[in-house]
């Protein structure tokens, strides 16, 4: 974990409020882990408004072109509220603080009596943002992804194409109808999971609330493991404000609260209470 | 640079504030522990407490709502995993305790009175956020009086300093009860009950309702009530409210403050106390104060 002063090398609008914004800080960018995060100041100087710094998911690493070594840290940020919508009309070249990167991120093999087979990456709109890297470190490892990305419209399913130029199978819902199938992502997802049999397979989700439950829902009925990147609001990222819990209910009955920013922001959804949303 | 409170010296009058800090090791990535004077931990009970559910925090006007509601690890967990480490940094421990009831309170001090390597305790009967206790005892001094001479006397070895509300009309009458039970110090102040509602949902910001807000937007208020308990007791006035700079610290030094806390500017400037406890030793050398006691209580207001 690093605090640093980095800079804005570019910032992208991607469309229905969503933007890539990448920062140059190749130390950070070569400790990054998938789903982990980093809390930025959404302002030039540390006492400018907003004080508290927000957490934002890395979705790629910047490498450069020739060398191809870390550089930096391209951030999907959705203008949501006062912190990210600063941030997103900040300026190429303005610097601001970075600290990360933060929390436990998704766990590939870990605990698994055999090898994964498959991975099911579950997104509902801007909850795509940890995703990417999830997928290039999965393919790196020969276990294949496939993702189900679902949003309002097809507006919302933004940076789609990253995940297309890996070569990886892509399942495409939107409310409206305007891209893939009509409906909810759980649909599609639901009926993969129904035709895998007994393969080795593990959920990674991150979007709503409401879509992570039925993930869960989904993948506990099938007793697959599945884990979720969780969203909080959060003071410090640092494990000390208590701020970013989520409630915990394990199998024995004990409640706990969890800290997003040092229990996750990855967490094996078993482990939590689905009917006390942190938001 | 050094202050004495209570027989225990600080090497500089820079503390970080209850629950701000967590245990101390949450920030060794960031921060020089052995750079400043004090750290004051995170509340601690006898039993671990879960706390409110969330949403427990929310950004407000230059500083934010907080409900956590007493979460941590419990005294006995505390000593256990927390203390060694903590003991090895050149700085003081100070143990900020919660309870529901009297019998809570004594029940952790007598516990915590014996472990080596806690220079103090500080009571807190002033957290906005327990549905029971929390600042019942700070509502009338009568109550404030009564649970400082109990803790006082559970206390036998441990300096106690009582953390004040500032949800109260007079401070001076709380920091007075204080002083006559025999308190060693007052910790002036916690935080404001407040509010903020999300207009679309016509929710509550912060689920347990209200919230007590911190950080600069209540440093005037702070710095006024750390004046009137000067004004008020002998026993030092430790300052914390809204301090996020050298500036605010000095301010609360010369109103009378012994030593400052720094809270909620811990979040997003984790290495501000380091930096305030050089900033302090940079403006006396500037101007030749050789003993922060010359700075402290030095107002000088108008005739």
């Amino acid at each position: 974990m690093l605090d640093k002063i980095v800079r804005i090398k570019a910032i992208r609008e991607l469309g229905s409020r969503n933007y890539l914004v990448t920062l140059r800080a190749p130390e950070q960018a070569r400790l990054v882990r998938p789903g982990q995060f980093f809390m930025l100041k959404c302002a030039g100087g540390l006492d400018d408004l907003p004080l508290l710094r927000r957490p934002f998911t890395v979705f790629n690493v910047y490498r450069l072109p020739n060398s191809g070594r870390p550089a930096g840290l391209e951030l999907l940020v959705k203008d949501v509220g006062t912190g990210s919508g600063k941030l997103v009309r900040m300026q190429a070249g303005q610097a601001l603080c970075c600290l990360g990167p933060q929390g436990r991120g998704f766990q590939i093999s870990a605990g698994m009596k055999n090898r994964l087979e498959i991975a099911c990456l579950v997104a509902g709109g801007v909850g795509i943002a940890p995703l990417y890297l999830l997928a290039e470190e999965l393919m790196r490892q020969n276990i294949r992804p496939v993702l189900f990305y679902g949003g309002a419209a097809a507006a919302d399913l933004v940076l789609r194409e990253s995940f297309e130029q890996l070569g990886m199978d892509t399942c495409y819902t939107t409310e409206d109808g305007s891209l893939g199938e009509r409906g909810l992502v759980t649909a599609p997802l639901a009926q993969y999971l129904d035709k895998q049999g007994r393969r080795n397979i593990r959920v990674y989700a991150c979007g709503p609330w409401g879509m992570m439950r039925a993930v869960h829902q989904l993948s506990a009925r099938k007793t697959i493991p599945c884990e979720v990147s969780l969203e909080a609001r959060m003071g410090c990222s640092l494990g000390a404000c208590l701020g970013c819990v989520v409630r915990s209910r394990t199998g024995s009955g004990q409640e706990q609260y969890l800290r997003v920013c040092q229990e996750g922001p990855v967490i094996d959804s078993r482990l939590i209470d689905w009917e006390t949303a942190p938001l | 640079m050094a202050v004495d409170i209570a027989g225990v010296r600080f090497q500089n009058p820079v503390l970080t504030a209850s629950g701000t800090f967590g245990y101390g090791l949450e920030f060794t990535n960031l921060v020089d522990l052995n750079s400043i004077g004090g750290i004051v931990v995170k509340g601690l009970s006898m039993k671990p407490i879960r706390g409110n559910p969330p949403p427990r925090i929310y950004e407000t006007a230059s500083g934010m709502l907080n409900a956590i509601g007493w979460q941590n690890i419990g005294a006995e967990a505390f000593v256990t995993d927390k203390l060694p480490a903590l003991r090895r940094y050149e700085t003081n421990i100070i143990v900020n305790i919660v309870g529901f009831e009297l019998n809570d309170y004594l029940e952790v001090v007598r516990f915590l009175d014996d472990c080596p390597g806690i220079a103090a305790l500080e009571l807190n009967i002033s957290c906005p956020n327990v549905e029971k206790g929390g600042f019942h005892f700070n509502k009338d001094p009568r109550d404030t009086r009564k649970v400082t001479a109990a803790v006082r006397k559970a206390a036998k070895n441990l300096p106690l300093w009582v953390k004040l509300s500032p949800n109260v009309t007079d401070i001076r009458e709380f920091a007075r009860a204080c002083e006559d039970a025999g308190a060693d110090a007052v910790s002036v102040i916690n935080t404001l009950v407040g509010m903020a509602i999300d207009v679309e949902q016509r929710r509550p910001r912060i689920r347990f309702l209200t919230g007590g807000l911190s950080g600069p937007a209540i440093k005037p208020i702070a710095l006024r009530m750390v004046w009137e308990a000067c004004q008020a007791v002998r026993i030092p006035v430790i300052g914390v409210g809204g301090i996020a700079c050298t500036e605010d610290a000095l301010e609360f030094l010369i109103a009378g403050a012994h030593a400052v806390q720094i809270g909620t500017a811990n979040f997003y400037r984790p290495d501000v106390s380091q930096k305030i406890a050089q900033g302090l030793q940079q403006y006396c050398r500037a101007r030749g104060i050789e003993d922060i006691h010359e700075l402290i209580g030095s107002l000088r207001p108008y005739e």
